[in-house]
């Protein structure tokens, strides 16, 4: 049988708590910007990924397409073609974070503070291939890109080491072709069908062949999308990316 | 897997908040027969059949004398002294050095040991620049802070053991425990009124309730666990998500004042180790699927649950003297 027992209050705690109280109080009105339980199991900060969106939204107005290709609950490797600074990952992974309701990781983080800490805040990942295959095993979407190129309708060559973490997580490759403008809001992601190899392969030449085939079919819908119309045809480059 | 019952499992550690806990899970296994503890403390719980032996981590003849006495099928090894939780760094590598020494060489001269099973902790991967953000089992140990290295000893002893006798063991990787009276250098931290953390990184990290923690170790030892698995509660929060759901003053630091702030809560009553530093300013997450996969276990209680029950934990527990005499009348000691 157990003995109830009348716990005495502290003072030094309730004094504490007062403080506290006193302390806070002048940031109460911005405690619903920072909720204390947003946090996942990769970092990532919905409610600010949330808050955020708008903001992304003043930069990219993104159009997407093409979503029946992502897979409804499994994971997938996303691979984006990316422009030098258009910081494509980012608004892809935004854009189809909203479009999908699912949280989009894209690859990319440096690891220090605060840059570092901030975009694991909002879905980064190390760019690392046990780290992606680690995300993709256990279902998530991460979006990585291509290497950086200066021309915004070419598709750089695909990291095969990261396509290897989506090969050994056995997760699908899937293309997301992304355009966007450093002039005007206009973006846009398309995702393509999955890679398939019409040859099975058992050992490395999978992920090499999947990271040729992925950076073909990028610049196939690249070339489909086809460019901005500025209507001056010397300069319609420079609206691009 | 088809277990004999009056199997005989040694628990160094008994004396422990969670050796204590484990050892009363084990009570109620019908397949456990006799069950035998060793600790420098006497056990926390109420145990009913569980034989206990004090004795000093230093004192290695009557720790093995105890122990090729008693000769165990299964030992789970939890005599881990946490830095800063009840002993100094210090102090705390050494028990856990002499501990470790002492009961698992032991045990290796015990005919019926089958298994072992030690605790270990998620601060084995460490926090260097680029390392994981959610390790798994297969990651190779990197520890960077002192109780990393501790932990990461007691798994390299331990293997060398099972290797020479051929024994099964498993090292059970725990996040940070914490319990209503676990003595933890992270919960006692996140308790203070005024509660330091990182602005530029402010990291995410998990823990372990302590019941959860010892259903592990209870399921590794049925099952002869022979490989490491995390131990982790699902869910995570950062620093200031901790600090804001118990009400408590943050603190918010940057980088060089960190120093004082640690000496301060030294002063305090909650000393600020290497390894609780590293949590606050670099995170500490681990990825525990195979602990479903493998012990079937799932941690009933979620990483913002557990923190919440810190909070909620009285400071300070007076029983007068009319209670204790009301208590003895009604049979509670």
């Amino acid at each position: 049988m157990a003995q109830l027992i009348e716990l005495p209050r502290r003072a030094v705690e309730t004094t504490a708590r007062t403080a506290s109280t006193a302390v806070t109080a002048p940031f109460r009105p911005f405690r619903p910007l920072l909720p204390d339980h947003s946090v996942d199991e990769w970092g990532r900060d919905d409610h600010l990924v949330r808050l955020l969106g708008p903001l992304a939204r003043l930069r990219w107005d993104v159009s997407v397409g093409g979503l029946h290709h992502l897979p409804a609950k499994a994971g997938a490797l996303l691979v984006t073609n990316e422009r030098r600074w258009s910081y494509s990952p980012l608004y892809v992974s935004l854009a189809l974070s909203r479009a999908t309701g699912r949280p989009v990781r894209f690859v990319g983080r440096p690891d220090h503070a605060p840059f570092g800490a901030g975009l694991r805040r909002i879905g980064a990942l190390l760019d690392d291939p046990t780290e992606v295959h680690g995300a993709l095993r256990h279902g998530e979407l991460v979006v990585m890109a291509t290497s950086s190129t200066n021309h915004p309708r070419f598709a750089g060559s695909v990291d095969h080491e990261l396509v290897g973490a989506a090969v050994t997580a056995h997760v699908a490759v899937i293309p997301v072709a992304s355009m966007s403008s450093p002039f005007n809001r206009t973006a846009r992601a398309e995702v393509g069908a999955p890679i398939r190899l019409r040859t099975k392969r058992r050992g490395p030449l999978a992920e090499i062949e999947i990271a040729e085939a992925a950076q073909r079919h990028l610049q196939r819908i690249l070339d489909e999308l086809g460019g901005m119309q500025t209507g001056m045809v010397a300069i319609d480059w420079l609206g691009e990316g | 897997m088809i277990l004999v019952s009056g199997q005989r499992l040694l628990v160094s550690g008994m004396g422990g908040e969670l050796g204590s806990l484990v050892a009363s899970l084990l009570e109620q296994e019908p397949w456990v027969g006799s069950l035998c503890g060793i600790d420098v403390d006497p056990p926390r719980r109420r145990l009913r059949t569980a034989q206990f032996h004090r004795i000093e981590p230093s004192d290695r003849e009557r720790i093995v004398d105890v122990v090729t006495t008693f000769d165990p099928h299964v030992l789970i090894h939890l005599a881990v002294w946490e830095p800063d939780a009840r002993a100094g760094t210090a102090h705390a590598k050494q028990f856990t050095t002499d501990a470790t020494t002492a009961i698992l060489g032991a045990a290796a001269e015990c005919p019926s040991l089958e298994g072992i099973v030690v605790r270990s902790g998620i601060e084995i991967y460490g926090r260097n620049r680029h390392s994981l953000t959610r390790p798994d089992e297969s990651v190779a140990p990197d520890p960077t802070s002192e109780y990393g290295r501790m932990v990461e000893r007691i798994e390299t002893v331990a293997q060398s053991v099972a290797q020479r006798i051929g024994v099964a063991v498993g090292s059970l990787r725990l996040a940070p425990v914490l319990g209503p009276h676990v003595p933890s250098p992270l919960g006692r931290l996140l308790r203070q009124p005024v509660v330091p953390f990182s602005i530029l990184a402010d990291p995410p990290f998990a823990v372990v309730e302590d019941v959860d923690a010892a259903r592990a170790f209870v399921a590794a030892a049925k099952l002869r666990l022979d490989q490491p698995i995390n131990v982790v509660a699902p869910g995570a929060i950062t620093g200031l998500q901790a600090i804001m759901r118990g009400k408590r003053v943050p603190l918010p630091l940057v980088g060089p004042e960190w120093y004082l702030a640690r000496q301060l809560s030294h002063l305090g009553g909650a000393p600020i180790p290497e390894h609780v530093m590293e949590v606050l300013h670099r995170g500490r997450l681990a990825d525990g699927t195979r602990a479903h996969d493998v012990l079937g276990l799932v941690p009933a209680t979620s990483t913002p649950e557990v923190i919440d029950r810190l909070f909620r934990w009285e400071s300070v527990v007076r029983i007068t003297k009319p209670q204790m005499r009301a208590a003895t009348i009604h049979g509670v000691a």
